[in-house]
């Protein structure tokens, strides 16, 4: 009998989880150890935050399905990681914190025989002045609870508007290093859609903020397109979009502290600006948790876990970007450390960025960190989870299923605007995620067809379609594991 | 506002029958690509 451990219940723990607990014999047990009694589909954030859907749309409480399906459920966040018990302890553990319920602030050693490390990222605010949710006028979209705050201040000011005031709206990246410009960029079209529907557009100037060198970037180093009969640079697509809607932009910009109705930034050529702004929602940084591990004796092992986020069978060693190639990116997300621990999702630390790293004058980075999107994150958890099933069947197994972002491809389906006629949505697939230099030399590293944009409703319905199946899923209705990751 | 697409675009890009073909036709993409699979980059 073998107990995994999967720690974070967003999309990689739980399409982990939910698949270990399939295919897996009722005589193995599967826990789930997260802070957050629910469930959130984090791409319908977006509809939140412009009041076209409440946060209960796309959240479902944890408990009830996990005791139906048999899943051990701990309402715990996890605060230090024993991979090989301690004195006490012959069996590795994580240590775990309760936050809710009767037994809020106990700690428990959550034993295991094999761990799956699916927090995600921490939303680090903190590395920005002055960036918090709901403070200084800026919002964030990253969890339903910042975007129902962000929709109550875009109502506001939308009334302000409809009073004859004329404002500002300034959204994009919070942050130098910053990733995730995919959600700012489906925000800032929605918003203006919704001024539009509001019928008050004219008296808004919005303008996209990003760390990114071009438009487009979305840390992915931007992307070369099939679109229609044509081929398209992401940010000549970008630029086209924006400037139909008349959206202004500001490029290479790491904001570095956040006044009330007024951002700070530095850009590439080492200037120091200010943007003043009525609503804003930035994106902040995303940091490892800062969880500590300690080896049976107590001492302190952080680095054999941990470079920020959770080291993998990644490439870690320094290397300029004319030398970066897919094969430094993980292909199992297993620890070299401990066999038994893998960080699928966001929870890996990547070898380094996508996008080409770029130096302010002053020396700061300003380049978007590589993002992981939802669907890398459902696809490496699955192996993730088919790995373990091997490994529980035959321990000295190989790791068979493998699953590099350099050899994957992703849909990204951007909402532009919702409504069932009036909605529009940016359809973007890539193959790969990581760019392949040596095998799509003339492609910018990607295969054309394979990686295509296109604008319009179908997108949106498309992008809704998928915010019905991803949630019926996660549900673990019948034959839920029908639809893929 | 800089009009970067044109009317013939706009109405096919907002057009529900056309729209309902693309439909179609982009779920049956994203599906080949995911279907396209993965895999790992290091063994050829
Ligand atoms: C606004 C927004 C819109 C997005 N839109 C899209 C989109 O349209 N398409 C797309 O593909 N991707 C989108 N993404 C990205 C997508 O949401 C992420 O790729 C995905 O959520 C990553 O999954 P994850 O499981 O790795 O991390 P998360 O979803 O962040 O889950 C982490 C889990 O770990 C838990 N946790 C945190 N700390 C601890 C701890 N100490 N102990 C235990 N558990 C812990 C959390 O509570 C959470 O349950 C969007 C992201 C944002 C913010």
């Amino acid at each position: 009998m073998s107990k995994i451990v999967v720690l974070g219940a967003g999309i990689a723990g739980h399409v982990a989880a939910s698949h270990l607990r399939r295919k897996l014999a009722k005589e193995h047990e599967v826990v789930v150890v997260s802070p957050n009694s629910n469930y959130q589909w984090i791409p319908s954030n977006i509809w939140v935050g412009i009041g076209r859907m409440k946060p209960r749309d796309l959240i479902f409480p944890l408990a009830p399905l996990y005791a139906k399906k048999h899943i051990g459920y701990k309402q715990a966040k996890a605060i230090g990681f024993y991979p090989e018990g301690d004195n006490d302890e012959q069996k590795p553990y994580v240590l775990a914190e309760y936050v809710a319920g009767d037994e809020k602030g106990k700690q428990e050693k959550v034993t295991y025989d094999y761990l799956i490390n699916a927090t995600g990222p921490k939303l680090n605010f903190e590395g920005t002045e002055g960036l918090s949710p709901g403070k200084n006028k800026a919002h964030s979209v990253c969890t339903y609870t910042h975007a129902q705050e962000a929709w109550i201040a875009l109502e506001d000011i939308i009334k302000q508007m409809k009073q004859g005031k004329k404002v500002k709206i300034l959204i994009g990246t919070g942050h130098a290093k910053a990733t995730c410009q995919g959600a700012a960029f489906e925000y800032i079209l929605n918003v203006e859609q919704e001024l539009r529907r509001h019928k008050v557009r004219d008296m808004a100037e919005i303008t996209w903020i990003s760390n990114e060198y071009q438009l487009g970037d979305f840390g992915m180093d931007g992307m070369l397109l099939s679109y229609g009969s044509n081929i398209l640079k992401s940010s000549e697509m970008v630029e086209m979009i924006f400037e139909d809607r008349g959206i202004h932009w500001i490029l290479g910009a790491g904001v570095n502290k956040v006044e009330d109705g007024v951002v700070h930034y530095e850009t590439l050529d080492g200037e120091y600006k200010q943007k003043s702004y009525d609503f804003a929602m930035l994106i902040p940084s995303f940091s490892g948790h800062g969880f500590k591990a300690y080896d049976k004796n107590g001492g302190d092992i952080t680095n054999k876990l941990f470079k920020g986020f959770m080291i993998v069978d990644a490439d870690y060693t320094p290397k300029p970007y004319e030398e970066w190639t897919v094969q430094d990116w993980p292909e199992t997300y297993q620890n070299p450390s401990y066999a038994n621990i893998f960080a699928p999702g966001i929870a890996f630390a990547p070898p380094h960025g996508i996008s080409k790293p770029r130096k302010s004058k002053n020396g700061t980075d300003i380049t978007p960190a590589p993002p992981r999107t939802g669907m890398p994150s459902g696809i490496t958890a699955k192996l993730v989870a088919d790995n373990i099933i091997e490994m529980i069947k035959n321990p000295n197994h190989e790791l068979h299923h493998k699953g590099s972002m350099g050899n994957m491809g992703a849909a990204c389906i951007a909402s532009a605007g919702f409504g069932m006629t009036k909605g529009s949505g940016i359809s973007i697939t890539t193959y790969p995620i990581v760019p392949d230099f040596k095998k799509y030399p003339d492609t910018h590293g990607r295969k054309l067809g394979k990686t295509f944009g296109s604008i319009g409703l179908a997108g949106h319905w498309l992008k809704l379609a998928l915010h019905y199946a991803f949630i019926y899923k996660a549900k673990m209705k019948p034959f839920w594991w029908l639809i893929p990751e | 506002m800089t009009r970067r697409i044109s009317k013939y675009k706009r109405f096919m890009m907002m057009n529900p029958i056309v729209q309902f073909f693309k439909f179609i036709f982009l779920s049956l993409k994203v599906l080949v690509i995911v279907a396209g699979g993965h895999g790992g980059t290091r063994k050829a």
